[in-house]
């Protein structure tokens, strides 16, 4: 009984400090960084202040990014113009890979390569995708890990709700 | 003649009642107006007292402005002393040749910063900003710099361009300036290190 206690527990404990990774963020500062797009220029995130912005950490080898970044470009072409801003940060180590991807799933937001895993690593990402909100005072304030349906429905409910701040 | 009399009792009962309504009203009024001045007053007293805790809170804000900037200083005391610090720094003249888009430093051969601009950042340095781009710690005696300017450069090809530079670190903080400036006679960016004295 003990023992079956204590793997549970040390199970549960794993599980909590993955999650707790990237949610640790919540409420500090989001981390700078400035990354190169799809466009050809150089983004960075301080640059956005003043906006409400969403990172969404993805990998073309990750089924649910597949499944999730055309639901954000929705969102994304929907709030874009009144100060929400999408920034897709790619992990692959082939930016090429991800740019094929992007013109598969025809989606408009700015896509970052992060081959380096400098940003992610600012981020503490240990699930693919993570999706991080940051308040127009560049708090974070919401992280979500995976992606499951029904997810863009809270996203919708924090972006309308970080807007009107 | 009892009929007059009774006129004029009936005459001055009315008088009285009339100045009786007369002094009801006066002190009716009176009270309004001491009700009216009593609110007035507090109403004043009320904004002199957010008037007085907008002006603690802005105090407060200075304090902790002025108190993060000493522990800034502080910090930047502690971590980089003056009598191993080194500066790094980049300015841009013109830049009609070199379009910036990252500058990567070593300092003896060790990747020490790997900064990107943005068309921001890259306007600010043309119009005469100068970045401070790293900051380190060294022991004194020679050390070397190389710093790689990527960007574009004339009719928009991909350009990189290395500088290397040796220094002696003495006693006391060094400052080094990456510049960028067009030649114009070659029609090419010229990329320079030059010490402050």
């Amino acid at each position: 009984m003990n023992v079956k206690n204590c793997v549970l527990g040390f199970v549960f404990s794993v599980i909590a400090a993955t999650s707790l990774a990237a949610s640790g963020l919540t409420g500090q500062p989001a981390p700078d960084f400035a990354l190169k797009s799809s466009g050809g220029e150089n983004l960075r995130l301080s640059e956005y202040r003043g906006d409400v912005v969403m990172i969404n950490f993805w990998a073309t080898w990750c089924g649910p990014c597949r499944q999730e970044m055309p639901l954000l470009d929705e969102l994304y072409s929907r709030y874009e113009r009144v100060g929400f801003n999408l920034l897709g940060v790619n992990i692959d180590d082939d930016s090429r890979k991800a740019m094929d991807m992007v013109a598969e799933l025809g989606v408009n937001f700015p896509v970052l390569f992060d081959a380096r895993k400098e940003v992610s690593k600012l981020y503490a990402v240990d699930a693919m995708p993570v999706t991080v909100l940051v308040d127009r005072e560049g708090t974070v304030r919401h992280v979500h890990q995976g992606y499951k349906p029904g997810y863009e429905d809270m996203y919708l409910d924090q972006i309308r709700s970080l807007l009107r701040e | 003649m009892a009929r007059r009399i009774l006129i004029g009792l009936g005459i001055s009962l009315m008088l009285a009642l009339g100045a009786t309504s007369t002094a009801q009203e006066r002190s009716a009024s009176d009270s309004a107006m001491a009700a009216s001045l009593a609110a007035q007053a507090q109403q004043s007293e009320s904004h002199q007292r957010f008037r007085s805790i907008d002006q603690d809170v802005q105090d407060l804000k200075k304090e902790v402005l002025d108190l993060n900037r000493d522990l800034f200083l502080l910090e930047e005391e502690l971590l980089f002393p003056a009598n191993s610090q080194v500066a790094f720094f980049i300015s841009m003249d013109v830049g009609e040749y070199f379009d910036l888009d990252s500058v990567n430093l070593k300092v003896d051969g060790k990747e020490v910063a790997n900064y990107l601009y943005t068309e921001r950042e890259v306007g600010a340095l043309v119009r005469g900003g100068v970045q401070r781009l790293h900051i380190a710690n060294l022991k004194t005696g020679d050390h070397e710099l190389t710093a790689i300017f990527i960007g574009k450069g004339p009719n928009t090809r991909d350009y990189r361009r290395g500088a290397t530079m040796s220094f002696n670190k003495g006693i006391g903080a060094k400052y080094l300036e990456l510049e960028i400036t067009d030649r114009v006679k070659k029609q090419q960016p010229e990329f320079v290190i030059k010490e402050w004295e």
